[in-house]
């Protein structure tokens, strides 16, 4: 078949379940000119110098053309995500200054015990159920406590933001011959919605900071200042949101992928600490985010001979990469053990992902609380449903007979 | 347990850091600091660490001549 009609057979719901072959095929053209004008790259050599490369830019209003389905909400900016250095640095920064180092070394390891707490009662209250679901039932509740625990969400309106985050994200699927303008209009307004409350949230928090992020980001005077009210709901939303539906999917993906391997599971169950490792190779194997869609050259690049010009729609298959036999042998293979593996799991460059390493601890926690815990877990479809979205990648539903 | 950082590849992303406050620290925005013997406490969390460096410059061992 004609690599033009690769995204389009990418995207189809019905390559879900294992695109893999596709990204094969991809690999094999190196750059791929679609039909209607965008740019795949699937190799992994060409991905990296792309990702680190200041003329490829993350804000979609670069583009000569706008794509319908990136329209950024009407109105307002991107949040820090979908624009480039220098704001985007400044953004970014400003924000990580209540997540992280240098200004908050030990957020992230204080939640330790407390996701492992989450992660146990969640794994204890499928005791005695012959069949569960494990995203409902597990994958899908721990982060979303997580991030309103590190957010300083009330408890009586986690439901509120949990109902408004699944809106969102099911703005990002697509069903073929279905009109997608319902769904994204509904996802817009969650977005809104989920906005306004954290704003709100924020605004109370100015000059009574509880100790939470939230708090850090209104309250706290650093020497770049503070950000705009404006950019500080963008970054909340983004922020909740992006940290909520990938480790959902990395944890779904990890439970699924070993349970397929059930000589590795065994082995992990049996040696915990390997469990880090194992999490970086999932992060290749069967990565929640499969794809960039939102990079543009502001200049015509070229990429493995081709070139790309400047205002082009760029897509980077980040799991193609990833399954490169050129820069990973076998990689076909699910191997926990890898040693070289500087995988695009989190992406690179400056966009790397922020939330990395809640993300790393949270499902490192998540996959040895279940080993530990589950009676005897076995699949009962496979492949089981998935999401259609082609970029956040994962089971719909997980279902598993335990005991 | 001896830990050592190849600071030519180290990128900053702090991933470490983020894991293990007590032995690794961002001074400034960028520039990292460690401390190479590691307290027996923490060793289960600098391997952590070591595996989650992106550009894998964390290198583990022990000290030449340890028993």
């Amino acid at each position: 078949m004609s690599s033009e009609t690769l995204f389009r057979r990418i995207t189809d719901p019905a390559a879900r379940a294992d695109p893999y072959p596709l990204y094969a095929e991809l690999r094999e053209h190196g750059v791929a000119r679609q039909e209607d004008g965008r740019y795949l790259v699937g190799t992994y050599h060409e991905i990296e110098a792309l990702l680190h490369d200041p003329r490829v830019s993350s804000d979609v209003r670069k583009r000569t053309a706008p794509d319908p389905d990136l329209l950024p909400v009407e109105g307002l900016p991107p949040a820090f995500i979908g624009i480039d250095d220098p704001e985007h640095d400044r953004q970014r920064r400003l924000a990580m200054r209540p997540f992280g180092p240098p200004h908050s070394p030990g957020r992230i390891d204080a939640l330790r015990g407390g996701m492992t707490r989450v992660a146990e009662e969640l794994a204890d209250g499928l005791r005695g159920r012959q069949r569960v679901d494990l995203v409902e039932d597990f994958a899908f509740p721990l982060p979303i406590t997580v991030i309103c625990d590190l957010f300083g969400v009330p408890e009586s309106d986690r439901h509120q933001v949990h109902v408004w985050a699944d809106t969102v994200i099911a703005g990002l699927d697509f069903t073929p011959g279905e009109d997608p303008g319902p769904r994204r209009r509904a996802a817009h307004e969650a977005r809104l919605a989920m906005g306004r409350y954290l704003g709100g949230l924020a605004a109370e928090r100015r000059g009574h900071p509880a100790g939470d992020l939230l708090s850090g980001l209104a309250d706290d005077d650093g020497p770049d200042g503070r950000l705009t009210d404006q950019e500080l709901m963008l970054t909340a939303v983004l922020l909740l949101i992006a940290g909520h539906e990938t480790t959902v999917n990395l944890i779904t993906n990890g439970m699924l992928t070993l349970l397929r391997h059930p000589a590795e599971l065994e082995r992990l169950r049996e040696r915990p600490e390997l469990m880090p490792s194992a999490v970086e190779e999932l992060l290749r194997y069967e990565p929640p985010v499969q794809l960039l869609p939102q990079r543009t050259p502001l200049a015509d690049v070229e990429v493995g001979g081709v070139t790309v010009p400047a205002g082009a729609p760029l897509i980077l298959v980040l799991a193609s990469g990833n399954r490169d036999p050129l820069r990973f042998p076998d990689p076909d293979r699910f191997d926990p053990a890898r040693e070289d593996n500087v995988h695009f799991g989190f992406g690179s460059g400056v966009h790397a992902c922020f939330g990395a390493p809640l993300a790393r601890l949270e499902t490192q926690i998540a996959l040895t609380t279940l080993l530990a815990r589950l009676d005897r877990p076995r699949l009962l479809e496979d492949p089981p449903p998935y999401r259609t979205s082609p970029v956040l990648r994962g089971p719909r539903h997980l279902p598993l007979a335990l005991g | 347990m001896q830990v050592v950082v190849d600071l030519n590849r180290c990128q900053g992303y702090a991933q470490c850091v983020f894991l293990v406050p007590e032995v690794f620290e961002l001074h400034g925005e960028e520039a990292l600091m460690y401390t190479p013997r590691v307290p027996d406490g923490q060793r289960e969390r600098v391997l952590r660490a070591a595996v989650a460096c992106p550009v894998r410059a964390i290198l583990v061992g022990e000290p030449a001549g340890a028993e």
